[in-house]
């Protein structure tokens, strides 16, 4: 553990009592011997409920592994990691894929969306997996607040970039989950559909009470979230409110 | 570009699995084709040079026993030897019983002409004048031994000769069962059948200028030649039909090595792509493809010759090691067939590669460098496609339309292949659609994994439809065939109705021993059996050969017994039935009269005709009380199960027979016989086409398992949505499932559809009016397989694709 981040992350528990998720100790080792990469080093990290973090880090810091390792997409080599007050390292994979699809909402860099089903179909997924049943007016809201009310019927193949982004927002959203996570989700965008889709994530998190964590390497998209969290070399360099 | 393609081929090999299996499965079918009729034909001709060890002339055309004999003494006269080869039918006794009625009495030289001996000795000596020997497998199965006094014929012209020794001379042209000196055959064969007289120590040109010019005269070597070529000929035949189903196997690689290609091609644009944006021109590219598509049918076809081998050996040594008696030679591969082979499969390679290698050339450089990585393949049907889709359909229907009306096979042919053909274009249309009708219920049963199976399953209506095309062949085919079959066979089965009324009869030329029905009854296959009374009575009659007859009354129900509707079953006041032998050479003719004389009292009866009812007579109960006293229980009509064994229960039914000295017969042997032999060509026709299924069945494999590979983004988005590894799982194999049951649902149909036409314009005209006979537990049967057989291609898919983690959906790539 970095000494300097210990007091951060007491100051943090301190202001939020409750955290969405949080990390103790996450260590991720890719491979053995002389490839062996330590992705993620004794990594102590804690994501405020209501919150949108930004994480941030120089290419190939551990970003994507942290990520993965919350969203219970990649299992820890060491260390424990908690959603929603549940510790989901060490669950099976069954468990750990009906955990994904109650607590935990995704919007990737590129390819979010499945070629063969329209918008609509692609939103309501995720609730389609779980076998729940959509809230009429929350469907209403969240696609009258993405302004994608009139692209339900078409296929990814017949909508722009901004446009599938924001398709794969709604069903990150729609679910209502613990936490939302999004790696580079405005990766492939122009300046103008990247500001769309950032204004959208924070209006989530403030208007509908979303807790969003984001991936990025752009200063720009990081200055729309509320909490930033540094990663160099698999550590955590900083985390804590945006000043 | 050499390294490019051998790196590709390196690289893919893996991905080339059904083209590979398609390929060495057709090859393998073809070398194993000649591997069967090349030891066929060597066992054959093997056993026909047995029957003519000695012979150096072989003279044909002396037509009877007496101008053998002339000949003989022509030959003997141009200081040869000869021998005559010939066959009689008579009756064999031992102390007086009679062991055979129609014993086949062959010829073994002897004398002075035992040179000309083929026949080779087991046991004792070779017989003279006065000897028969006897062969070894007729000896042991009927009990005669060495020493034992044998009588052939009956009345002056018998002969009782001692068994001298016992002879391996199993099969052949020359065969029989037993053999005797050409004096003897003179006396007990003057009127049987002269195969052939073979001679040595004359010269061809001698014996041919002694004898008149009827007479052929070869030697041995030629008339071995020319007999051979015939008896071949019908192996040859065999070996075309078996060409016919490996054309069709063929065809099935065709389709899935185009399939294969299509897909793989389409997944490696990138590649191509990025090879272009470094300079390769599309020629390039289109070359390095066509070289992958000519290594990867040499190398299958190579193992198809290495499969079909060791395939056909094996069944070769299978065959003679289960079936000691068919005459198997050895495997003897002819060059052309393994290069013809060899060469039809990478022909087949190469011309299915051909479009999709046009196809997955043509690629813009530019495609390498869009950001999507997802190789998106949508596909619809053209207008193109469909107007030759209707033309083909419009064509081959109004062909086989002439083939209906004029009951002719080749326009049946054509009409049924361009009719498929067009079925196949229409394929992109129609298979989708049918998927996505069978969807609803799936969504409905199995939901977001049965939908996401439909949806995957139609989302390239092309692939879906080449996918199926391979199977929907091999379906169509073999619910044709078992439609078809089954249609002759009711037919079949009436006329044999008509035939063989009873499927087995026990009659006693007395009282019938009360107990005896329930012993008939407990014989394991035995349905019914109906007692029927009768009495013995005295027919008389213009044209016939008749006595003391039993005479039975069948009671006025016996429908469980009787097959088919018979006259018989109910006669007239006055009439009586009698069997065609009762009528001698005279013959049955209309209004003829039968006396019927019981102590000395005669009643006169109207003669009729009944097939199959034994060696009795039949009338109506008044008719019996009217003849005789008292009737009493005189046989027993038995219904056999239809499928009993016929040679178990007719073994019962003759031991009890002989145990209580009645007399059993039956047409059942007869009609499981010809049941038999509807089977086994059934049977064997199937088994061929199941090598097309076979084929198809990996291509539906090889499809799904590509499909996999491009879509693991699709499958780690869907596994970090929440589905998990089972429903993942899950719905690769519905969408096997749904792929290969629709292709065997509507292959069953359109099998029923040509079975009928096909009833219509082949048999329609040998048999008048058939109707078709569709066996619906067996077409469901086919459809539910090729279901099955979907299951299993889509297990090993499957399995990959729930292999794939999560996060694969999140790496940048
Ligand atoms: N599957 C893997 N096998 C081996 N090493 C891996 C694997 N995935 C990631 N790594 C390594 O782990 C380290 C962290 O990778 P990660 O993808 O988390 O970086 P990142 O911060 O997301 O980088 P970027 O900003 O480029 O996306 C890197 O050194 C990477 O090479
Ligand atoms: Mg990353």
């Amino acid at each position: 553990m970095a000494p300097t981040t210990t007091p951060l992350t007491f100051e943090a528990a301190i202001d939020r009592p409750q955290s969405a998720a949080s990390t103790r100790g996450l260590t991720r080792t890719y491979g053995t011997g002389e490839t062996r990469v330590h992705a993620l080093v004794d990594v102590d990290l804690d994501v405020p409920a209501g919150t949108f973090t930004a994480v941030m880090g120089p290419s190939g810091s551990g970003k994507s592994t942290l990520m993965h390792c919350l969203a219970g997409l990649d299992t820890p080599t060491s260390g424990t990691v908690t959603v929603a007050g549940v510790e989901i390292s060490g669950m099976k994979d069954n468990q750990l894929t009906v955990f994904r699809r109650d607590h935990i909402g995704f919007v990737f860099q590129a390819f979010n969306l499945l070629p063969m089903l329209t918008a609509k179909q692609n939103i309501l997924l995720p609730l389609e997996l779980a076998g729940r049943s959509p809230d009429a007016d929350w469907l209403a809201l969240v696609v009258d607040v993405l302004g994608i009310g009139d692209r339900l019927r078409h296929r990814p193949d017949e909508m722009s970039g901004g446009q599938q982004q924001r398709v794969a927002l709604a069903r990150g959203l729609v679910a209502r989950p613990t936490l939302l996570f999004a790696d580079e989700p405005t990766g492939n965008l122009d300046s103008h559909a990247s500001a769309e889709v950032l204004g959208f994530l924070r209006r989530s998190v403030r208007e509908l009470g979303q807790t969003v964590v984001m991936v990025t390497h752009d200063p720009d998209a990081a200055a729309y979230a509320d909490h930033l969290v540094r990663i160099e070399d698999g550590r955590v360099a900083s985390q804590g409110p945006v000043a | 570009m050499r390294e490019v393609t051998l790196a590709s081929v390196r690289v893919y090999a893996r991905r080339y699995v059904a083209a590979v299996v398609a390929v060495t499965l057709a090859v393998a079918f073809i070398v194993t084709t000649n591997a069967l009729t090349s030891a066929t034909k060597a066992g054959l001709v093997a056993d026909l040079g047995a029957s003519f060890a000695g012979a150096e002339v072989v003279v044909t055309g002396a037509g009877s026993v007496g101008n053998a004999a002339r000949l003989v003494d022509t030959a003997d006269a141009a200081g040869g030897r000869a021998a005559v080869n010939a066959l009689t039918w008579t009756s064999a006794s031992v102390d007086g019983h009679v062991i055979a009625d129609d014993a086949e009495i062959g010829t073994i030289a002897s004398g002075a002409a035992t040179g000309l001996r083929w026949q080779t000795l087991v046991d004792g000596a070779y017989p003279g004048p006065g000897e028969v020997a006897v062969d070894e497998q007729e000896a042991t199965a009927r009990g005669i031994a060495v020493g034992d006094t044998v009588t052939l014929g009956s009345g002056k012209d018998a002969l009782e000769l001692a068994v001298s020794g016992t002879v391996d001379s199993s099969t052949g042209p020359h065969g029989a069962s037993a053999y005797v000196t050409w004096p003897d055959f003179a006396v007990v064969g003057s009127t049987g059948i002269v195969h052939d007289v073979v001679a040595r120590g004359v010269s061809v040109d001698d014996l041919d200028a002694a004898l008149p010019q009827r007479y052929g005269v070869q030697p041995v070597d030629d008339f071995l030649a020319t007999a051979q070529k015939e008896m071949t000929r019908g192996v040859d035949v065999i070996a075309v039909m078996l060409l016919v189903f490996a054309s069709i196997a063929l065809f099935v690689s065709v389709l899935v090595i185009a399939n294969t290609f299509t897909v793989l091609l389409a997944q490696r644009q990138r590649d191509f792509a990025l090879l272009r944006c470094v300079g390769a021109t599309r020629r390039q590219v289109l070359r390095a493809v066509r070289l992958e598509a000519l290594l990867v049918g040499a190398g299958s076809a190579t193992l198809g010759l290495l499969v079909g081998t060791l395939f056909g050996h094996g069944l070769v040594a299978a065959a003679s090691a289960l079936f000691p008696a068919v005459p198997v030679g050895a495997v003897e591969l002819s060059p052309v067939w393994l290069g013809g082979g060899w060469l039809l499969g990478v022909l087949v390679t190469l011309s299915a590669s051909l479009l999709p290698a046009r196809r997955g050339s043509r690629v813009a450089p530019l495609a390498a460098l869009r950001p999507d990585h997802a190789v998106v393949v949508r596909s619809r049907a053209g207008r193109g496609r469909i107007a030759l889709a209707a033309l083909a359909l419009w064509v081959g229907s109004a062909l086989l339309w002439l083939s209906i009306t004029s009951h002719q096979l080749a326009p049946m042919l054509a009409g049924g292949f361009v009719s498929f053909v067009g079925i196949l274009l229409l394929g992109p249309i129609v298979v989708p659609l049918a998927i996505r009708l069978v969807g609803v219920v799936l969504g409905r049963v199995a939901g977001t994994a049965g939908r996401l199976a439909v949806a995957n399953a139609v989302r390239n209506p092309r692939r879906t439809a080449a996918t199926t095309a391979s199977l929907l062949v091999g379906v169509t085919l073999i619910t044709g065939m078992v439609v078809g079959m089954a249609t002759i066979r009711t037919n079949v089965d009436q006329e044999m109705d008509q035939q063989y009324p009873l499927d087995l009869t026990l009659t006693g030329s007395q009282v019938l021993d009360g107990g005896l029905a329930d012993d008939v009854r407990a014989i394991a296959g035995v349905e019914a059996v109906q007692p029927v009374g009768g009495g013995t009575v005295e027919l008389r009659g213009k044209g016939l050969d008749l006595g003391a007859t039993t005479v039975l009354a069948p009671p006025s129900d016996v429908r469980g017994i009787v097959r088919g509707d018979h006259a018989f079953v109910h006669p007239g006041p006055d009439e009586v039935y009698l069997p065609w032998e009762a009528y001698n050479a005279s013959g049955y003719s209309e209004g003829m009269t039968v006396a019927a004389v019981v102590d000395g009292e005669k009643t006169v009866l109207k003669a009729r005709v009944a097939d199959g009812i034994g060696d009795v007579a039949v009338v109506a109960p008044e008719t019996l009380d009217g003849l005789v006293t008292s009737t009493a229980e005189r046989a027993l009509w038995i219904r056999v199960d239809d499928g009993a064994d016929a040679e178990d229960v007719t073994g019962a039914l003759a031991a009890l027979a002989r145990a209580t000295d009645t007399e059993a017969s039956g047409g059942f042997p007869d009609r499981a016989w010809v049941d038999l032999q509807l089977d086994v060509m059934l049977g064997a026709v199937v088994a061929m086409l199941a090598v097309g299924v076979v084929i198809a069945v990996v291509g539906v494999g090889s499809t799904l398992g590509l499909s996999v590979l491009e879509r693991t983004r699709e499958h780690a988005l869907l596994r970090a949505l929440g589905l998990t590894r089972r429903r993942l799982r899950f719905t690769l194999s519905a969408e096997a499932v749904l792929l290969a049951g629709v292709a065997g649902v509507l292959g069953a149909a359109l099998g029923t559809v040509y079975a009928w036409i096909g009833v219509e314009a082949v048999v329609g005209e040998a048999i008048g009016q058939v109707s078709l006979v569709v066996p619906w537990a067996q077409v469901v049967l086919v459809a539910v397989a090729a279901a099955v057989a979907g299951l299993l291609a889509g297990v090993l898919p499957s399995r990959r694709a729930a292999t794939v983690s999560p996060a694969a959906g999140l790496a940048a790539d």
